[in-house]
């Protein structure tokens, strides 16, 4: 298995005040992981550190390269927490939008190859109908899966997504968890996903991170729900998610293994 | 009208005019976009300090304005990046700065002069032709770095933190950017003048964005009406005997007024 991600004694602090604190893991190839944790805990800076968009002390490698000498962007694909521009008058269409995902060949023509690689994504994840609309004047549900759209057109290796299914309906975070879901299992795509939808990821997700300043637990889904000490230092969060693994799909999706079936 | 464009300082002064318009207007689509247009404000303060320093030492202004704020201009980048000071507060302060170095070293060379004063409100008929070349190799540089990096400056423009992950060094196109306005700035306030620098640089681009439905198109139409507010301006100014600069300007708000009514109707519409 190929390690994608390598993070090895990650600390960062915003003016003196720690956000991690010695975090050291690695996410393998084909690898689905849900990372969670409270509100403030250092998840979002920790993506942003991966990314190189904080700078930390410690080592994080992206496909066995050093983050200072990674150039490979393509193989990565990432959607942030939030729609990157609240002003109304960025004149872009959808499908500009989308462009932005592939690297570029030439400055101003777009060729055949790229457009329909654009409309492939677009395709993907329902937005091709919007595709010449002005970025925008699109609901922010509408905006979140055209930017998901972008994280997927250059195909990447790799998908960092930062809380993606807040702003989106019922039908369309089914949908959009179905395609994440389909990408890791057909393409191998390996996933790190930032979400406190731990019942509705929770059928496809191969590993839980948790974060709280420090990497309090990093497993497999039944490692998680099993372990005592992550009961114990997870209080009532753990029992929460455990439940809302179990209550989600009206079955224990680790079968007869499940400790907590066995005892209900 | 013709006998107007006969002079030769008149062609002089509205062929550097439209050059400095259309290289501000390209700079100020990205600069508004990425909410820094007040760059522009705070370098045309620290302008003072270049002219202030020529005027000291019997050197041209232009020349003298231009290391001065683009090193200022670095340190506005500085105080964001480094000490994580906001935007906003770094340009104020690198422009009080600017302002105050600038009366002081204005008073040590014998208070305020005629000279000066053409810098503070403009004079864009005293352009001289090493100027004007220098509006040629600013728009040259501006309009050939749009056409080169398009995509590149678009995408950092929209999602800084993706375009970082494309491998864009995001950072790095921040700079010149803001290096190229420095010298734009300067080269702007011999057309406007220091005060209303940065009008030249907001008011053309606010305007096209009103009513443009594509990136491009703002481009264009901001050129458009930074050009047309040259000519208009200096045609306004021989013919009712104002100054030019504050005619430039207010012939942008017209522009920008008529632009917000236009946009009013077509969402009406």
């Amino acid at each position: 298995m190929q390690e994608v991600i390598a993070a090895r004694g990650i600390n960062f602090a915003y003016t003196r005040v720690p956000v991690l604190e010695n975090i050291s893991f690695t996410v393998q190839s084909g690898d689905y992981v849900g990372l969670i944790g409270p509100n403030g805990g250092g998840k979002t800076t920790l993506l942003k550190v991966l990314l190189g968009l904080e700078k930390a002390k410690g080592e994080v490698r992206l496909f066995g390269t050093p983050l200072a000498h990674f150039t490979d962007w393509h193989k990565i694909g990432y959607l942030a927490q939030k729609s990157p521009v609240a002003q109304s008058r960025f004149p872009i269409s959808a499908e500009e939008v989308v462009l932005m995902g592939l690297p570029s060949s030439h400055a101003l023509r777009v060729t055949r190859a790229e457009i329909r690689e654009v409309y492939d994504a677009m395709q993907k994840t329902r937005t091709r109908e919007y595709a010449g609309r002005i970025f925008n004047d699109l609901s922010i549900g509408q905006q979140q899966r055209v930017l998901l759209a972008r994280a997927l057109v250059s195909k990447p290796q790799l998908l960092i997504l930062d809380e993606p299914s807040t702003a989106l309906d019922a039908k369309s975070r089914e949908m959009f968890f179905d395609l994440l879901g389909e990408l890791n299992t057909h393409f191998h795509t390996t996933i790190l996903l930032i979400t406190h939808d731990t019942g509705e990821v929770g059928k496809y997700i191969s590993k839980f991170m948790y974060v709280d300043k420090n990497l309090v637990f990093f497993g497999t889904k039944e490692e998680f729900c099993h372990s005592e000490e992550v009961a114990r230092k997870l209080g009532p969060f753990a029992q929460h998610t455990i439940d809302h693994l179990h209550n989600q799909h009206g079955h224990c999706p680790l079968g007869a293994t499940c400790q907590e079936c066995r005892h209900g | 009208m013709v006998e107007f464009l006969s002079y030769g300082f008149v062609q002089r002064g509205l062929l550097a005019g439209s050059l400095v318009a259309v290289s501000c207007a390209l700079l100020g689509v990205f600069l508004v976009l990425k909410r820094l247009s007040l760059i522009g404000d705070g370098m045309s303060h620290v302008c003072l300090t270049g002219v202030a320093v020529a005027l000291l030492t019997s050197t041209g202004p232009v020349y003298m304005s231009i290391p001065v704020v683009m090193l200022s201009s670095l340190g506005i980048m500085k105080l964001t990046q480094k000490f994580k000071i906001y935007g906003d507060a770094a340009i104020g302060i690198v422009s009080a700065a600017g302002l105050s170095v600038g009366l002081l070293l204005t008073a040590l060379a014998g208070g305020f002069n005629t000279d000066l004063l053409g810098y503070l409100f403009g004079s864009i008929l005293t352009v001289t032709t090493g100027e004007t070349w220098l509006c040629v190799g600013l728009l040259v540089t501006v309009a050939g770095g749009v056409l080169a990096f398009y995509r590149l400056l678009v995408a950092t423009c929209f999602d800084e933190a993706f375009a970082h992950t494309r491998g864009i060094p995001t950072q790095l196109v921040n700079t010149i950017l803001v290096l190229i306005t420095s010298v734009a700035v300067v080269l702007s306030f011999k057309v406007v003048g220091i005060f209303l620098i940065s009008a030249l640089i907001i008011i053309p681009p606010v305007s096209a964005l009103l009513v443009s439905r594509t990136f491009k198109q703002v481009l264009w139409l901001a050129s458009g009406f930074g050009v047309g507010s040259v000519w208009a301006g200096v045609y306004a100014s021989f013919v009712l005997n104002i100054p030019s600069g504050a005619a430039i300007i207010l012939i942008n708000l017209c522009f920008l007024f008529a632009c917000y009514v236009g946009s009013k109707k077509v969402r009406r519409d």
